[in-house]
């Protein structure tokens, strides 16, 4: 019993500790004007995003999103960096209007979301299953959502292919 | 700690933070990141919706899943458009991409 | 109807309608260059038109009623206006003239544009000519017999522009289409006056309604009087008559047709054919009987003086249609179109007559025709003299009869003025006829021993015609047919009346003309005006014929009144100071004025404000896409926040 409860508490305690990382890597990937320690931001945040889904109850959901957004996307955003011009050496001041006009865009879609999101009455569906297991979701994207799954193969092809050409085009144009 | 509305809350800030970047950097890559960030709000309240009212756990993983591939899809094309542009420019600022000022 | 071999009767009438507009547009569109070919279509459509022409003619002939095919065209509520074929009396008798005139002068083409560059167009427009003027003809309402009678305008435009390359030819076809328009305006108007004011435009329901006064008397008349308005453009009436002379610029086959069958005779003919609605108005009949002794008188006078032997034609044509007119205007249905009929043939034989003396000669001035020997062209002569004693109303031509029988009803008209006007105009047009005679007949400067030689030689001249081959004879032989129905058409006018007024085919004396009227003062009508054309012929004669005549006319003693004359009363000093003042000075400047300021201006402003809008809102576009993403996030969050909670 008290075992169980020292574990929730611990749970707890981790549970507020990972969203504290979210919310700082958050907040490191948005506000530096340093692009590196934005990429930086944008990693620790994913990672406590991964974490939050382990509560969430979805280990698999968590690797696929280390293994997608960190391992991945990124890398892919380094690699630009790299291959743009070091920005971090031209850093602008930022101009107080547009500051402003952002946060107070921001503040206002985030009072639009927080509201919906408290006002609502959430109802759980009245029979729920306890079917986690990978197996399903392989069962499932093969099945049922068999159509969805092609779909979104073929935009991943298509966003490849116009990934190369963009980049091969431009080259072309510009030399 | 394990109820809908904190993780609705953390998604909303998350999203919120990210558009808040997409409004305010002026550096591509930047606004490219704060977009992730968005869809990792996004995602969380699928995950979120599936762990507390879903009938059916699988569902809400798929969409997750999904909206990962689309992350992809968008991280690639965003950063070929990005290096496309540099080429163009030399420079990766948003305000300077004013071809279409009136 | 149903006791009508019903196909064969409308079969015929859809080939009249079809097959003429069908051969123009194969000739235009696929046998051009084949100039033989254009013309067997052109002429074999015709051939078959007219024989369906006669065909209908003497099947309908005792047909009591009126035959009607019509479909409805437009319906609108309650107004339906059709579209068909009326084949009553009278259109069948004009269908059969327009149809004979058209052969014989396609024939007769043959002959006179033998060789012209043109020749495949040339016959398409006749076609087109001759395919408008029948279907105008056979229109059961007023619109179609507008639309078609504005076909003929077109057709008649396109012929007498023909030579378009000359400049007086396009410019004759130009002042004939616009001011045949200028008079088609008020015809409008008058459909549409009849069309509100009655309803229906069915040429015998308007025909019954205003007979039976179901119609108000001031529609009636407002619609007459418009209606008219077309006749005197079409017609060539006083105050829009100078158009036909100068449409003498067309080939002189054209001429012919758009003098007896076709152009000018439409006129007339929607004057008979509506004639029991204009007699209901007895103000319209008045305004008509005026206009028609002015036209008359003043187209006589002009003839005096011109020595263009197509243009007296011409002006005698407008003289002879003022005459039919009012004919119709006091009354005589059956005198009018009995002299529309005679006037054809006789018109489109001197018309072709002259066009021979033209070929040859290869001039229009009389003189030069005397001069050059005309009276050489012995058939030719012969029927052009036949032509124009039936012009001049003498015995036992054609013209007589008819002329007689306008004068008849002139007669009984309560003012004799109209009488006198008409005997007047009968001796002027025997004055000026044989005068152009006496011109050709006996010329001047050429020595008598020349003139001894051409009568020697007289007598070979019927061969002289054989060398000129096949061009020669398909000239000659409608007119000789035209002049053999010249001597004989007038010996009918028992018949015809009363197949037109759908009489008992029992014999009428002379005096049945006048319905019953005075006998003797009718034989003394008779011999006043044989007496006249005789006295004009002889004054003609005596100036211009006799040997010692001076070949000058009377009128040279008057010089004003030769130049008032030979200006055509200054009409078109008139007309183009009219036009000057009204059109140049007054309309286009305004129009020009409208132009320059209100439409450009207007448009110029228009784009002005638009670039200027442009201009000013063009700060919101700063290329600044953040920008427009804050206002956009900002308005959906204030969007969700009023409407989702």
């Amino acid at each position: 019993m008290s075992g169980s409860f020292v574990i929730d508490s611990l749970a707890h305690a981790v549970f507020w500790v990972v969203v504290g990382i979210v919310f700082a890597g958050a907040a490191l990937a948005v506000f530096p004007r340093n692009i590196v320690y934005n990429v930086l931001g944008l990693i620790l945040c994913l990672t406590g995003v991964a974490a939050l889904f382990l509560y969430l109850g979805s280990f698999f959901l968590a690797l696929m999103q280390l293994l997608i957004y960190v391992g991945a996307i990124c890398i892919a955003i380094v690699f630009a960096i790299m291959l743009s011009r070091p920005l971090h050496l031209e850093v602008p001041k930022r101009r107080m209007p547009k500051l402003a006009a952002g946060i107070g865009a921001a503040s206002i879609f985030f009072a639009a979301i927080g509201a919906v999101a408290w006002k609502t009455a959430w109802k759980p569906a009245a029979e729920r299953g306890a079917d986690w297991t990978i197996t399903t979701i392989g069962h499932l994207l093969l099945t049922r959502y068999a159509l969805v799954f092609e779909v979104i193969s073929l935009v991943l092809l298509v966003a490849i292919i116009g990934a190369i050409l963009t980049t091969g085009f431009s080259r072309r144009l510009s030399s | 700690m394990n109820s809908l509305s904190v993780y609705l809350t953390v998604a909303a800030v998350l999203f919120s933070l990210g558009l808040f970047g997409v409004l305010m950097r002026r550096n591509l890559i930047g606004m490219l990141i704060s977009i992730e960030l968005m869809l990792n709000g996004a995602n969380l309240n699928f995950m979120a919706f599936n762990r507390f009212l879903a009938p059916e756990p699988a569902v809400g993983q798929i969409m997750a899943l999904f909206i990962m591939g689309i992350a992809a899809a968008e991280a690639a094309i965003g950063l070929s458009i990005i290096l496309a542009l540099f080429r163009r420019l030399r420079s990766i600022n948003v305000e300077r991409a004013q071809r279409l000022r009136g | 109807m149903m006791w009508l071999p019903h196909d064969p009767v409308l079969s015929a009438a859809l080939a009249c309608a079809t097959l003429p507009f069908l051969s123009m547009a194969v000739i235009l569109i696929f046998t051009r260059p084949y100039q033989r070919l254009s013309c067997a279509i052109s002429v074999g459509a015709i051939t078959v038109c007219l024989g369906c022409a006669l065909y209908l003619l003497i099947t309908l002939r005792h047909a009591p009623a009126p035959v009607e095919y019509q479909w409805a065209w437009i319906v609108s509520s309650d107004m339906v206006i059709p579209f068909g074929f009326l084949l009553d009396r009278l259109s069948l008798l004009m269908l059969t003239i327009v149809a004979v005139i058209s052969f014989l002068v396609q024939v007769y083409s043959i002959g006179y544009m033998h060789g012209d560059p043109g020749f495949s167009r040339y016959y398409a427009f006749q076609s087109l000519f001759a395919w408008a003027m029948m279907t105008m003809v056979i229109a059961p309402g007023m619109l179609q017999l507008y639309i078609f009678w504005e076909l003929v305008g077109l057709a008649s435009y396109l012929l007498i522009g023909y030579y378009y390359e000359k400049w007086s030819a396009s410019q004759a076809g130009k002042k004939a289409f616009v001011m045949t328009r200028l008079g088609d305006i008020g015809f409008f108007l008058g459909i549409i006056t009849v069309l509100l004011g009655f309803g229906d435009l069915g040429i015998l329901h308007m025909n019954h309604a205003a007979q039976a006064g179901d119609i108000h008397p001031a529609v009636v008349t407002l619609g007459a009087i418009l209606i008219f308005c077309g006749v005197v453009g079409k017609s060539a009436q006083f105050p829009l008559l100078t158009w036909l002379p100068d449409a003498m610029e067309g080939p002189t086959p054209v001429s012919a047709l758009l003098h007896s069958a076709t152009m000018v005779a439409a006129g007339v003919y929607l004057m008979s054919r509506i004639f029991p609605f204009f007699a209901a108005s007895p103000d319209a009949m008045a305004v008509a009987l005026i206009i028609g002794t002015i036209t008359m008188l003043l187209a006589s006078t002009m003839a005096f003086v011109t020595y263009d032997i197509k243009q007296v034609w011409a002006y005698s044509t407008v003289s002879q249609l003022g005459f039919m007119v009012m004919s119709l205007a006091a009354g005589g249905y059956f005198a009018g179109v009995f002299h529309l009929t005679t006037h054809a043939g006789f018109k489109a034989l001197l018309f072709l007559c002259s066009g021979i003396f033209i070929h040859e000669y290869h001039t229009n001035d009389m003189r030069e025709i005397g001069r050059g020997g005309g009276r050489k062209l012995t058939i030719p002569m012969i029927c052009m003299t036949v032509g124009a004693l039936a012009l001049a109303g003498i015995f036992p031509f054609s013209g007589f009869f008819s002329k007689e029988a306008i004068l008849g009803v002139l007669a009984e008209h309560p003012n004799k003025l109209f009488l006198g006007a008409g005997l007047l105009g009968a001796a002027m047009t025997a004055y000026y006829s044989f005068r152009l005679i006496f011109f050709i007949l006996f010329p001047r400067s050429t020595a008598e021993e020349a003139s001894h030689h051409e009568e020697a030689h007289g007598h070979g001249d019927d061969h002289g015609g054989g060398h000129h081959g096949h061009v020669f004879w398909a000239m000659a032989w409608p007119v000789m047919i035209l002049a053999t129905v010249t001597l004989v058409l007038g010996f009918f006018q028992n018949e015809l009346q009363s197949y037109l007024l759908a009489l008992e085919p029992a014999s009428h004396g002379h005096e049945a003309v006048e319905h019953g009227g005075h006998g003797v003062g009718h034989y003394l009508l008779l011999v006043t005006a044989v007496c006249l054309a005789v006295g004009g012929v002889f004054f003609a004669y005596l100036e211009f014929g006799w040997k010692k005549a001076t070949q000058e006319g009377f009128l040279r003693k008057f010089p004003a009144v030769e130049t008032l004359f030979a200006n055509r009363w200054y009409m078109d000093h008139f007309y183009r100071k009219a036009l000057d003042l009204l059109v140049y000075c007054g309309f286009t400047n305004v129009f020009t004025r409208n132009d320059r300021r209100v439409i450009d201006g207007g448009i110029d402003g228009i784009c002005r404000f638009t670039v200027g809008g442009g201009r000013a809102v063009s700060f919101l576009q700063s290329g600044m896409l953040q920008y427009n993403l804050v206002l956009m996030v900002a308005a959906v969050g204030v969007l969700v926040l009023v409407f989702a909670l």
